[in-house]
């Protein structure tokens, strides 16, 4: 048994739908040995109980230690990352109607806020002067108020967007993520750093002293 | 006249073009959508935000353009949509409440939209340093957000926006 080597990669922030924490949750495990990969991902790491917070960091190091307490003399490589973030959720809460509200709400915001926005900035702009100005310009005459400028103006900000956050309708124009996903992600992982660095400045991180 | 028109079309589709690049570009930096789909921990329907925003943006697009086609209200009126004599009042009710379900959320748009402009320039977390401020984050940005809604109730109630240019 001595000299196995056990690879772990830790998540960043896992979410745990139950009270008990166990490695496999939130670190991928892998070891030669199976009978050893086995015992490691059943170890327990933490209980979630009501008073404490919901969240948990944990440093590598305490897992480590954890690994080689339950195993001894075997050899762990953490190729992934050196804290992690637990969140309990709440299953329950995730769905129904609240979500179904919330998702609303969101969408609304999303919606009156950017229609307010671009007329916001065709007020900015004087678009109806500018537009004006275009027409006489290539015209010669002055606008009659409504042109194929305004037309092809409106058509091409739809083309624009539309090319912009790459879908149509729920259908992606290409594979790449559309911009708001990878805002998201980028969202999400300074949050969890965010939390990371929170925790340890208040030493509330779990880890080796 | 028909080239010219041509001329006119291809100039309209580019400023359209540039236009929403320029404007979403903005919005997409500072991040306002993440963050209001991570508040409410529904970040698997972003899909659903990001068509909110493309039609918000041609709704807005179409009252401002197309101004005389837009006018709702006027429609409705003209053309009693609401039965013989009781229209007005109907529309009254239907109208405001449209109006401030606008304004409402507009109103949340803009106000985070001012913020996170603040924020992304970094001003917030310089000025607590430079001036060593460690508690009391929560009440500044009560303050914050009180002076904003005075200041906005101050510049309809007063018409400040009747000195522009002052």
């Amino acid at each position: 048994m001595a000299g196995e080597i056990v690879y772990l990669k830790a998540e960043r922030n896992v979410e745990v739908p139950e009270d008990d924490v166990f490695l496999k949750d939130i670190a991928k495990i892998y070891c030669a040995n199976g009978n050893i990969a086995a015992k490691v991902k059943a170890i327990k790491v933490h209980r979630f109980s009501e008073a404490e917070p919901q969240r948990q960091v944990f440093g590598i190091l305490k897992l480590i230690e954890m690994i080689q307490q339950a195993c001894p003399n075997v050899t762990v490589e953490n190729v992934g990352e050196t804290d992690v973030l637990v969140e309990r959720v709440n299953v329950d809460s995730h769905k129904g109607g609240t979500q179904w509200l919330k998702v609303v709400f969101v969408a609304c915001i999303s919606f009156f806020g950017t229609a307010f926005t671009i007329m916001a900035f065709h007020n900015d702009v004087g678009i109806t002067k500018v537009f004006g100005k275009v027409y006489e310009l290539v015209m010669g005459q002055p606008s009659p108020g409504y042109s194929i400028l305004e037309v092809t103006y409106s058509i091409g900000l739809a083309v624009g967007i539309i090319v912009f956050f790459n879908h149509i309708g729920g259908r992606r124009i290409t594979k790449d993520p559309t911009p708001i996903e990878v805002e998201m992600r980028i969202y999400e992982k300074d949050v969890n750093d965010a939390l990371v660095e929170t925790a340890d400045r208040e030493g509330k991180t779990v880890d080796v002293s | 006249m028909f080239l010219k028109h041509i001329f006119l079309g291809a100039m309209g589709i580019s400023f359209g073009m540039f236009a929403a690049g320029g404007v979403f570009t903005v919005l997409i930096s500072v991040g306002l959508i993440p963050r209001f789909a991570g508040k409410m921990h529904v970040s698997s329907k972003v899909f659903l935000f990001e068509e909110a925003v493309v039609f918000g943006t041609l709704l807005g697009d179409f009252i401002s353009v197309f101004e005389r086609h837009g006018k709702l209200g006027e429609f409705v009126l003209k053309n009693e949509l609401f039965g013989q004599g009781r229209t007005e009042e109907t529309w009254y009710v239907a109208g405001t409440a449209i109006i401030v379900v606008f304004g409402f959320f507009a109103g949340i748009f803009v106000g985070c939209l001012a913020l996170a402009i603040a924020e992304m320039l970094n001003t917030i977390p310089i000025f607590s340093r430079r001036i060593g401020f460690r508690h009391g984050l929560g009440i500044a940005v009560l303050a914050v957000a009180l002076g904003k809604a005075v200041g906005s109730l101050l510049y309809f109630a007063k018409a400040v926006y009747l000195y522009g240019g002052m």
